[in-house]
């Protein structure tokens, strides 16, 4: 199976990546793991009339320490790097739980961190990761650098705030605060498949075991990735007791996502879905912040 | 474009387009272990290890390769050699029609380079990628085990055992007992009481103790090494100088008349070599289902029409230098369309005002086009009503199967072309190459003599490939052009415009007594054919015959109404109506057990047909004629002992086992199911084989039989290398080649061991008595009392000549004569297999979803000719079955666009989710089989829709009558609760 016929271009540095695309403007698109851009291209679904890939520009490619206790990690790195790198594994074990759901191996040996934040899939894992994580992205041009947080990067269903002549370069994690717990929860037909709806959370406990923050991204069920801004508003400064987070689950099933009816299920049982996921997922996170 | 890489170990340089996919350079480069299945990364079977890691090639560009190291299986053995994952993998019995074989032997490498010491859920995971239709991932999974056992350097267990007594293979005396006359049997002459009969004086081979040598063992099969090595033996695997790459237009509407077709831009294109539509070629009438002459009616199709009825309906097809330009050509053609309603349900079909799909004149035997009523079927045995009036109770309801696509990873794919005597060679990947051809020759003007169809191995079937679906398209092709054709299906078009199962609404009345016996059964049926009726006649009659079978009652009658809908054709698919029927039977008998008081299992028990049984449905439906069938062996009730001990079904009545504290919204239950089916069509289907000895004392054999990678091919050698006491590797199959091996019906009814065993059972015996002869010649002696074994023939005082001997003697020395025999079968009857499927399930009562943690089924196939191939087939067939049930049915939206066109949406199971898989050999022995065999491929399609259903019934006390049995269906069930 071939793709439409198309310009392809492999620079082997930055600098010549951002020219090329600045060249290209709209007709270009990047090429990064090619796990969501040549399926759609084999589908017929994208025809891009251009390609730049960077899977030669090894400086993208990158998991670094950052000073606070944090991480940046390099656009290019495949999603299996992440998951198997030690301090990812220290610092961020939610990141590698939700890495874990993604497809399979074999789809996470290509796919890349930022290829999957950049497709801005609303049913994919990593938006709703780095909005979790409130992420920094470090987004790149032939003009200069520019930094977005995660809460601004996303503007719709395979939208993002990127231009045609910029690259996501980085990603940078600030570090967890301590006394946080995290659960992942999901509901997929199949284990390596999209969700049909799934929630990531953290919650951090003080002392007294009140919550100092909660919070709650979901995917699957809107336009895009979406943060819960209730379970915060609810839960914070309070001890997290079962009515309390059955409150915020119902709440936010109602009010806080938006999934339609589609052949994976109905709104009401996916509203459904989130209501027993927001719920499952914060007792899950509170039990894992005091373990 | 120039890459370099380093591939299979060796610096290569390649010439790559830059907008092709790795996938499609690799294998230009003769790197034909990289297999396709799909296009968008889903089903894994492209894949290579690309620096170490397994990566899929069709969602990779060529040139991205450029600078890596890249594996495939051709680099792990050579000529002679063999790796051990390959080898480990043909041990296990892991490689069934081995189209993801070689992905999954790369996985396996990846997994144990990282992990030497894997968990079964690593093995799991590390196959997750790679969908397998077949295996149900059991003996993969085993198979990496194994290898990394092998690879430590650890011992690994020989794997042998089995074996069936003689006594038993080739009777007290020697003396076969393959088509002796029946009815005797049922006279008490049977096989199973052969063990009393004291006085019959033993042949000298024969002992009580003794056990066959090849029959009855889990021998590797005969074709396992090849598709372990990735070697080129599927349809597309050849370079053919010239071939054209065809490509179809198909119908965006479900219903529409094609006012005008332009193909002039298409033809104006380069590198176009021919445009064909309605236009170009003659109009004749055909049945695309792949079955006997005369073709079951309705004959309502020819090869290009002005009218289209549903969407992926064929409209042209192109052949052209590349693929790209073929489908760029295919946009190129402008239809005008006369755009028609749709109807989509059958129980709309057939109401007035309804669009009629079939308003053609040429048509031949639709009962009632202006219904879309595409046949009815009516069978009744005693008087249904009166015994009704007779019973205690009478229960009454609907149930309905879903859409199901065959969904193997080989698409259908055909390649055509002249050879030197302008003959037509159609190489396909089909089940029916005999059929294939009959039905081909009026189709394109040519005579059947000049046509040959050969069928390499195939990457899977399950009934998609009985079905003449596009060889006519790519021989029209090779007739206009001159030039070899290839035509194959992408994934999409595997399911919008390929075959499926038929949907049917099954509804079952029921009429028994309070003591819990069943009286009377009526079922009614209303299918689905889709936009043709192909198999529609058959594959409802099935459903009734299974439906009516199972269990003993004083009346049955049945009634099915087909109707045409503007969807994808229905056709035939493993199970081919039986679970349908079962499923509505066992749902049904489920709920009666349950409103009596009665343990399901128990009123099974009680209920369903035993040895001796007449089955009467089976004359007033079956296809093949009026003989009368009995069930002649049956191990249900110890299929019911076994199965229900390994699942542990007391613990249905254990409350701490049935609510997990931990997991308080989890419930657990189990169900069961009663299984029985087929073995071919009594009367009807046949099968030759024919065996010669080489000087070796080998012998090359060619049977009809259509391997779809069940094993067959293996099977059929087993019993030619028992009858004829050499050992497996001394015989050299080959299988379905019109030109060169004798007929056969081809790969479905699950008769392939049963009749095409049963041919070459005959023709062994043919072979044997002439060796015998010679060798008796040879000593000096006479063939009394003289028997095969060992590669030796020996005479009654125990001298020996080897099979060596015997062959240079015959071919060389005296009285020249080549040993050979050819022989077919067909029997009237067909031998039900039974069996006994539980389900254990866990209901997620806030979310609807059923997980299923294990499945066990107990088969009664008779005597397992290779019980590692037999016990592959149940395991793989409960894991398709698990699909229908839980997660795949194809849906449509209302203008008839299938809403799953890629694995994605149309969720196959995966290993790292498919449940703990049992497989249970019950054995009996069937006198009218072959070595006592009886057929296995169908019935483990039949249990599972019924038992989950019931499983999930027992756990939360919710009844579905619909399959799939999707979570938001339980959850909504559990809301009205
Ligand atoms: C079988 C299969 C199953 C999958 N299942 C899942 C799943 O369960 N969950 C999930 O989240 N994903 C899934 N994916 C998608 C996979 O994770 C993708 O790899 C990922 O979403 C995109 O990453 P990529 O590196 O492959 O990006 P590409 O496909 O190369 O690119 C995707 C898009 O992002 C743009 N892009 C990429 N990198 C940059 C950059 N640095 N700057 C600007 N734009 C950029 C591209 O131009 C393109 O538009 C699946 C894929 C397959 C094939
Ligand atoms: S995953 Fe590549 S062919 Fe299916
Ligand atoms: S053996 Fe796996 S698909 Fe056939």
């Amino acid at each position: 199976m071939k793709p439409a016929p198309f310009d392809y271009y492999a620079p082997t540095s930055v600098e010549e990546a951002l020219d090329k695309l600045t060249e290209l403007g709209y007709s270009g698109k990047v090429l990064a793991g090619g796990q969501s851009l040549i399926p759609a291209m084999n589908f017929r679904m994208a025809r891009p009339t251009a390609l730049v890939d960077l899977n030669k520009v090894k400086e993208l490619s990158y998991i670094k320490p950052t000073a606070d206790g944090g991480l940046a990690i390099g656009t290019m790195t495949r999603d299996s790097v992440v998951e198997d790198d030690i301090l990812v594994n220290e610092r961020f074990p939610i990141l590698v739980n939700t890495i874990k759901h993604i497809a399979h191996k074999q789809i996470r040996n290509r796919g890349t961190f930022g290829g999957a934040i950049a497709h801005a899939d609303p049913a994919a894992q990593l938006p709703a990761a780095i909005l979790l994580l409130d992420a920094n992205l470090k987004v790149l041009s032939k003009s200069g650098e520019r930094w977005v947080k995660a809460t601004d990067f996303f503007i719709g269903p395979f939208m993002t705030v990127l231009e045609p002549e910029e690259m996501l370069a980085e990603v940078v994690l600030p570090p967890m605060a301590p006394r946080t717990g995290a659960s992942y929860q999901q509901v997929s037909r199949q284990k390596g498949g999209y969700a049909q709806a799934a929630v990531i959370s953290t919650v951090t406990l003080d002392g007294s075991d009140r919550v100092k923050e909660a919070r709650v991204a979901l995917f699957s069920v809107g336009e895009s990735a979406l943060l819960a801004s209730k379970p915060n508003q609810v839960l914070a400064g309070q001890v997290p007791t079962a009515e309390a987070i059955e409150e915020v689950a119902a709440y936010v099933a109602k009010n806080e996502c938006d999934p339609g009816t589609d052949i994976h299920g109905t709104e009401e049982y996916r509203r459904n879905l989130v209501h027993v996921l927001v719920r499952r997922a914060l007792i899950d996170a509170v039990q894992q912040a005091k373990k | 474009m120039n890459i370099h890489l380093k591939l299979n170990g060796k610096d290569t340089d390649l010439v790559v387009i830059q907008d092709e996919s790795l996938l499609t350079a690799l294998r230009r480069a003769g790197i034909w272990s990289v297999k396709h299945g799909c296009e968008t990364g889903e089903c894994g079977a492209c894949s290579v290890l690309m620096d170490g890691k397994l990566v899929p090639t069709c969602v990779m560009l060529a040139p991205q390769a450029d600078g890596h190291e890249i594996e495939t299986v051709e680099g792990m053995s050579e000529i002679n050699t063999i790796h051990p994952i390959q080898k480990a993998f043909t041990e296990m019995g892991a490689v069934q029609c081995g189209y993801c074989t070689p992905a999954m032997v790369l996985a396996t490498k990846a997994l144990i380079n990282k992990e030497m010491y894997p968990t079964l859920e690593d093995a799991r995971d590390a196959l997750s990628s790679t969908i397998c239709r077949c295996t149900g991932y059991v003996k993969p999974v085993e198979a990496i085990m194994r290898a990394a056992a092998m690879l430590r350097g650890e011992e690994v267990p020989p794997i042998d055992g089995g074996g069936i007594p003689m006594e038993i293979a080739f009777g007290l005396t020697g003396e076969s007992d393959l088509g002796r006359d029946l009815p005797d049997f049922l006279k008490g002459d049977s096989g199973s009481d052969l063990k009393t009969k004291k006085d019959v004086k033993f042949a000298p081979w024969v002992t009580p103790e003794s056990q066959t040598d090849v029959v009855g063992h889990p021998e590797i099969k005969v074709d396992a090494v090849k598709l372990a090595k990735g070697k080129p033996a599927f349809t597309d695997d050849i370079n053919l100088p010239g071939m054209l790459y065809a490509e179809m237009l198909t119908s965006p509407h479900g219903h529409a008349r094609i006012r005008n077709i332009d193909t002039s831009k298409a033809k104006a294109l380069q590198g176009v070599h021919a445009v064909l539509t309605y236009k170009d070629i003659p109009r004749v009438i055909y049945a695309s289902g792949g079955q006997s002459w005369p073709n079951p009616k309705p004959w309502d199709q020819v090869s290009l029409d002005n009218k289209v009825r549903f969407v992926g309906d064929r409209v042209a097809v192109v052949a052209a230098e590349t693929p790209e330009i073929a489908r760029a050509a295919v946009k190129l053609i402008d239809v005008d369309y006369e755009v028609l309603p749709v109807v989509l349900d059958p129980r709309e079909a057939g109401k007035p005002g309804a669009p009629v799909i079939h308003d053609e004149p040429d048509a031949v035997g639709i009962p009632d086009a202006s219904r879309n009523l595409v046949n009815v079927v009516d069978a009744v045995w005693n008087d249904v009503d009166k015994v009704f009036a007779e019973c205690d109770r009478v229960f009454e309801n609907t149930y309905y199967t879903p859409k199901q696509q065959q969904a193997h990873i080989e698409p259908h794919i055909t390649i055509t072309y002249w050879d030197e005597d302008e003959r037509l060679v159609v190489r396909t990947s089909t089940q029916v190459p005999f059929h294939a051809r009959r039905m081909l020759a009026p189709l394109i003007g040519l005579p059947v003599k000049r046509i040959r169809v050969i069928k390499p191995r195939i990457g899977g079937g399950f009934g998609g490939k009985q079905e003449m679906l596009i060889e006519d398209l790519a021989a029209h092709l090779t007739l206009a052009t001159n030039r070899p054709v290839r035509l194959e299906y992408t994934r999409e078009q595997e399911f919008t415009s390929s075959r499926s199962r038929h949907p049917m609404y099954v509804t079952f009345k029921v009429g028994v007594m309070n003591d819990g016996t069943i009286r009377a059964l009526d079922m009614s049926v209303i299918s689905d054919t889709g936009a043709y009726g192909s198999h529609s006649l058959t594959v409802a009659s099935v459903s009734g015959l299974r439906g009516l079978s199972t269990y003993k009652a004083d009346a049955l009658r049945f009634h099915a109404d087909i109707y045409y809908t503007n969807k994808a054709p229905a056709g035939a698919f493993r199970g081919y109506g039986a679970p349908q029927g079962m499923f509505g039977l066992e749902v049904i008998i489920d709920e009666i057990a349950h409103s009596l008081g009665f343990d399901p299992l128990e009123f099974r028990r009680k209920n369903a047909v035993n040895v001796g049984d007449h089955i009467p449905i089976s004359t007033a439906l079956g296809e093949g004629g009026t003989i009368e069938q009995y069930v002649l062996s049956c191990g249900l009730q110890e299929c019911f002992d076994e199965a229900a001990k390994s699942i542990q079904w007391e613990r249905r009545n254990d409350p701490k086992w049935r609510v997990d504290p931990e997991r308080p919204h989890i419930r657990r239950g189990l169900g069961v199911a009663t299984c029985m089916h087929g073995t071919a069509i009594p009367g009807l289907d046949m099968g030759g084989a024919s065996i010669k000895m080489n000087d070796d004392g080998s012998f090359n054999v060619q049977v009809g039989a259509t391997d779809l990678g069940t094993g067959s091919d293996t099977v059929i050698a087993q019993i030619i290398a028992e009858t004829l006491g050499c050992r497996l590797e001394d015989i050299i199959i080959y299988s379905s080649d019109t030109d060169m091996t004798p007929f056969d019906v081809g790969a479905y009814a699950s008769s392939t061991t049963f009749i095409s065993g049963g041919s070459a059972k005959k023709a062994a015996e043919i072979v044997r008595k002439q060796i015998i002869e010679r060798a008796a010649k040879i000593l000096k002696t006479t063939t009394e009392g003289m028997y095969l074994r060992n590669r030796q023939a020996y005479a009654a005082d125990g001298r020996s000549v080897s099979l060596e001997a015997v062959a240079l003697n015959s071919l060389h020395t005296v009285d020249q004569q080549q040993i050979m025999g050819t022989a077919s079968f067909m029997s009237n009857y067909a031998p039900p297999p039974f069996g006994a499927q539980f389900v254990e399930v866990e209901v997620d009562t806030e979310t609807g979803m059923v997980r299923v943690p294990r499945m066990v089924m107990a088969v009664d196939c008779g005597t397992a000719i290779n019980p590692m191939t037999a016990s592959g087939q149940i395991e793989g067939g409960q894991l398709q079955a698990l699909g229908m049930a839980i997660s795949e049915g194809m849906e449509y939206d209302t203008e008839g666009n299938v809403l799953q066109k890629r694995f994605g949406d149309y969720r196959i199971y995966e290993a790292d989710e498919a449940p703990d898989i049992t497989a249970i050999l019950v054995p009996t022995y069937e006198p009218s089989g072959p070595y006592g065999a009886k057929a296995v491929a169908e019935i483990p399609m039949d249990g599972v829709g019924p038992a989950v259903s019931n499983a999930i019934f027992d756990a939360i006390g919710v009844r579905l009558r619909e399959l799939p049995v999707l979570p938001e269906k339980v959850w909504k069930g559990i809301q009205e609760k």
